[in-house]
């Protein structure tokens, strides 16, 4: 544990930048991220509600090209992308945007390793930020996080006045902060131990899951629902992902890997005509299923951070909490 | 570090046409030290893209003793496989797998097999037909019983006549009633009554199950009436999937992956599932 | 008196409506549709500055369409969705029950506080505040002078231009967009079974969201809603990277009304836009 003062903080930053670090950090609002060019434009604030969109754009972006082909005669050719490796520091993560990189990390390299997300995680530096932030939508206490949660973080910054209190938590971390040692003064100070008032029963609510496949309760709770991705998309630790062939000329053309959600329609259309998930209701199912039960029970992680996106902007104002907190009155 | 997402290339060498919307093709992989490295096990499946279309899944349909070339067979239904019946011999495609699970062959070893199939569902089933008639020795009967909406439906239809004039396995070919041709020799009925009416033996015996969902859902009860337990009932999903590594979500049902749980199921397992596929 | 209670109430108990589609409050700023379906759940009704959902959106769903008469909460703007729906066939007349009132506008967005400078853009230039369709109308105050609209304004920054700004300017909107197809969703007049995107022998659209595809996705939007969109301004709304949706249906509201004197969704029976033609069709601009 370490005292740093701001301005050093900032020198350590416009170093980062000189050594051709690609530096993330929140705008003036919090309501977006940018890539910054000096600390000037440095925006590390414990009061920004979550941004609009989440940070999984970094390691997971919207689109991305898998491979390129080019058909000649009798052949095609394969060309190979080449992976990722800028250098990236996220400053300033939420906790709940911090865990969801770990989170998904999961699913990316069970088996098979995906290495255009390992490529980019792997070089990816997560700087955390104590959150005093809170609004009715989130709801981090209950998915086992906190505003103080470290986890998935490679540095923990706690605003202390003038100075920042750094945490430093990683081999990435550490290696990352190595040059910069006499900026840092060592302290011990004694953690504040979060308050961590839950009102959900997890494991009464995957059982409720379990238990009612086909209760009339999912159409309820959807019936508004409108079938848009907008929820999955802006979501920290959703990761679902569609696979398309694109073409320049009628030769050339790339593989490309694109976000896709389990709320479209058209999601688990066979090419038969058959659709198992045909209706809104059973979709919406899915998305709570997958997120509190499914994944929890292959990987050991809730699939869900309690930032609150998703309630917050919501079109017909779904609020994930609710759904959680009416199977759990159940 | 590995592109998971990357095919390797394969050239179709033989083209057969099963029945008007259904073909098989015949593949060679293209690059020698994957050919030479390449194994796969009965029941598991492949990504096969046309570059430009897309990639689709098939299970791959030679048996694994075979390893010189790798069958497929698909139903034109969608952009992928329109675009694959385009194609013709010496054209390549792209290849990824094997993927998925397999069927459980030391299991059914020193036991009676009963194969029951229904139209292109023959497909995935074929494999393992062929992989326990190239061992034939390590298993005791072997009961085929194949059934599809009219002759022309019927698939691999010269491989039909081989098992027939077989003498160590026994094979009931049907078609549903008003499919028939005027010299049809063999049975009239759809595959669940034929399968009531074979009353096969279900003591110390593996069920393999592979058709549309609608066959399936009347012959499981009648294979539980003649005393199969729901272990011994094998069958293999066909569901959407995409990525067949596991992670694109596509064909998550439940806590299962279909695409790396699956695609192979026994009854009991599949009862545990969410019921949505 | 004639308040949303009391008219809902005398609805279900005179069987006049089995299903009543409207707005309920979450908090003070903040609403949500809800169906409802007895009288249980009507004194949950709420239709004030916060009801910014257009509600017409559920109109053409087909576990909707099951109700033989529906009742439904909407503005002004709302109702031209209506409309237009009538117009184009998707829904009956007769099966729906209009319940408006005299608006005095919505916020921008939830979370903001009703004043003049949090309404929405819409609300400045409407030309329904008092609805001229409607069954029922609840009661509600007089209305109110809202401030002047800037639309216009935008609109003529952007027609300002030449093609190679404006070329550059939504380049880089569209470059933000993340096809979640929140807009399209929302959008009532967007009710196809199976949408252009969706449809891949061939693809037409291109389904990754790169430069080149999402150009291709908002414009062939705009084109499909040319002569149909009402201007509710949803689209703008829901869209979580903030692409200003409204100037391209605006600039397509004003080119409609400028060249065909047509306005969508103001006169049932009036003939479609795109879906009708008469020998006496403007056609100096075919060159």
């Amino acid at each position: 544990m370490y005292r740093i003062k701001k301005q050093d903080f900032s020198k350590i930053i416009d170093e980062l930048i000189k050594t051709g670090n690609r530096i993330i950090s929140y705008s003036n609002n919090g309501n977006d991220f940018k890539r910054i060019n000096s600390s000037n434009e440095l925006s590390i604030n414990s009061n920004f509600k979550p941004s609009k969109l989440s940070l999984k754009e970094i390691v997971f972006p919207k689109t991305e090209p898998l491979f390129y082909y080019k058909r000649t005669n009798d052949n095609v050719e394969l060309k190979d992308i080449k992976f990722d490796s800028e250098k990236t520091i996220i400053i300033g993560a939420k906790p709940c945007d911090a865990k969801a990189f770990s989170t998904i990390s999961k699913v990316f390299n069970w088996d098979y390793k995906d290495n255009f997300f390992n490529s980019k995680y792997e070089n990816t530096i997560i700087i955390g930020l104590k959150c005093d932030y809170k609004d009715e939508y989130c709801f981090c206490n209950e998915v086992g996080l906190s505003q103080s949660s470290k986890e998935g973080s490679d540095i923990f910054i706690e605003l202390d006045g003038d100075d920042y209190f750094i945490y430093i938590l990683s081999e990435k971390g550490k290696n990352l902060f190595q040059p910069f040692m006499s900026y840092l003064i060592e302290e011990i100070k004694e953690s504040k131990v979060d308050d961590i008032d839950k009102i959900i029963d997890l494991n009464k609510v995957r059982t409720w899951i379990t238990d009612n496949f086909d209760s009339n309760f999912w159409y309820s709770i959807s019936q508004e629902c409108l079938g848009c991705g907008k929820c999955a998309f802006i979501c920290p630790t959703c990761h679902c992902f569609d696979i398309v062939d694109e073409n320049y000329t009628y030769f050339e053309g790339r593989r490309m890997k694109n976000w896709d959600a389990c709320q479209f329609g058209k999601f688990t259309l066979h090419a038969s005509g058959h659709n198992p998930r045909d209706i809104q209701a059973k979709r919406y199912r899915q998305r709570i299923a997958h997120k509190f039960k499914y994944y929890f029970d292959k990987f050991d992680e809730l699939l869900c951070t309690g930032c609150g996106r998703c309630s917050r902007e919501c079109p017909v104002s779904i609020n994930i909490f609710d759904v959680i907190k009416e199977i759990n009155a159940k | 570090m590995d592109n998971i997402y990357k095919p390797t290339i394969a050239k179709i060498i033989e083209i057969i046409d099963e029945t008007p919307d259904t073909r098989t093709f015949k593949l060679e992989l293209q690059d020698p030290e994957y050919k030479k490295n390449f194994t796969f096990k009965a029941g598991q499946f492949a990504e096969y893209s046309v570059f430009g279309e897309g990639e689709c899944t098939f299970c791959i349909a030679s048996s694994p003793t075979r390893t010189d070339y790798i069958e497929c067979s698909f139903k034109q239904a969608g952009k992928v496989t329109n675009a694959l019946r385009k194609l013709n011999i010496g054209d390549v495609i792209g290849f990824r797998g094997p993927y998925g699970n397999h069927f459980p062959l030391e299991e059914m070893k020193n036991k009676d097999v009963l194969f029951i199939a229904g139209g292109i569902g023959l497909a995935p089933v074929r494999c393992l037909i062929w992989n326990v008639l190239d061992l034939r020795d390590q298993f005791n009967n072997v009961t085929i019983i194949y059934g599809a909406r009219s002759v022309s439906d019927l698939v691999y239809k010269r491989e039909l006549n081989e098992w027939q004039n077989r003498k160590d396995i026994k094979t009931v070919i049907t078609v549903d009633p008003g499919g028939e041709t005027s010299d049809w020799k063999g049975e009239i009925g759809f595959v669940p009554s034929i399968v009531e009416k074979v009353n096969p033996d279900s003591k110390n015996c593996i069920a393999i199950v592979c058709g549309p969902p609608i066959m399936i859902k009347y012959t499981m009860p009648i294979l539980t009436k003649i005393g199969f337990n729901d272990e011994s009932i094998i069958t293999t999903l066909e569901n959407r999937m995409k990525c067949g590594l596991g992670k694109c979500g596509r064909c998550n049902i439940g806590s299962v992956y279909v695409c790396k749980d699956g695609p192979v199921f026994t009854y009991k397992e599949l009862k545990q599932l969410p019921q949505e596929y | 008196m004639n308040n949303l209670y009391n008219i809902a109430k005398d609805l279900f108990s005179t069987n006049k409506v089995d299903l009543i589609i409207g707005y309920k409050s979450i908090d003070s700023k903040r609403t949500k549709p809800i169906f409802v379906s007895s009288n249980e759940d009507v004194d949950h009704l709420v239709f004030n500055e916060y009801s910014l959902n257009n509600l017409s959106v559920y109109l053409t769903r087909k576990d909707i369409k099951k109700y033989n008469k529906i009742g439904i909460l909407a503005k002004g703007c709302d109702i031209r969705a209506i409309v237009q729906l009538i117009n184009e066939n998707q829904i009956e007349r007769e099966k729906i029950l209009i319940i408006s009132k005299k608006c005095n506008g919505v916020v921008k967005d939830f979370g903001l506080e009703y004043n003049e400078e949090n309404i929405a853009e819409k609300c400045k230039s409407c030309k329904v505040r008092t609805p001229k369709v409607f069954d029922l109308m609840i009661d509600s105050e007089e209305e109110k002078k809202l401030p002047e609209p800037t639309i216009s304004s935008r609109v003529n920054e952007l027609d300002s231009m030449t093609p190679e700004e404006r070329f550059e300017f939504w380049r880089n909107e569209f470059s933000k967009c993340i096809r979640c197809y929140a807009c399209r969703q929302a959008c009532p007049l967007c009710y196809c079974e199976r949408c252009i995107v969706d449809k891949n022998i061939p693809d037409w659209i291109e389904s990754s969201p790169t430069q080149r595809a999402n150009f291709s996705w908002n414009l062939i939007r705009a084109f499909h809603l040319s002569g149909r969109c009402i201007g509710c301004g949803e689209c703008e709304r829901v869209c979580p990277v903030d692409i200003p949706l409204s100037l391209l249906n605006a600039k397509m509201g004003i080119v409609t009304f400028k060249e065909f004197n047509y306005a969508t969704g103001m006169e049932i029976g009036e003939p479609t836009l795109v879906g009708n033609y008469s020998n006496e069709d403007n056609e100096d601009f075919i060159k």
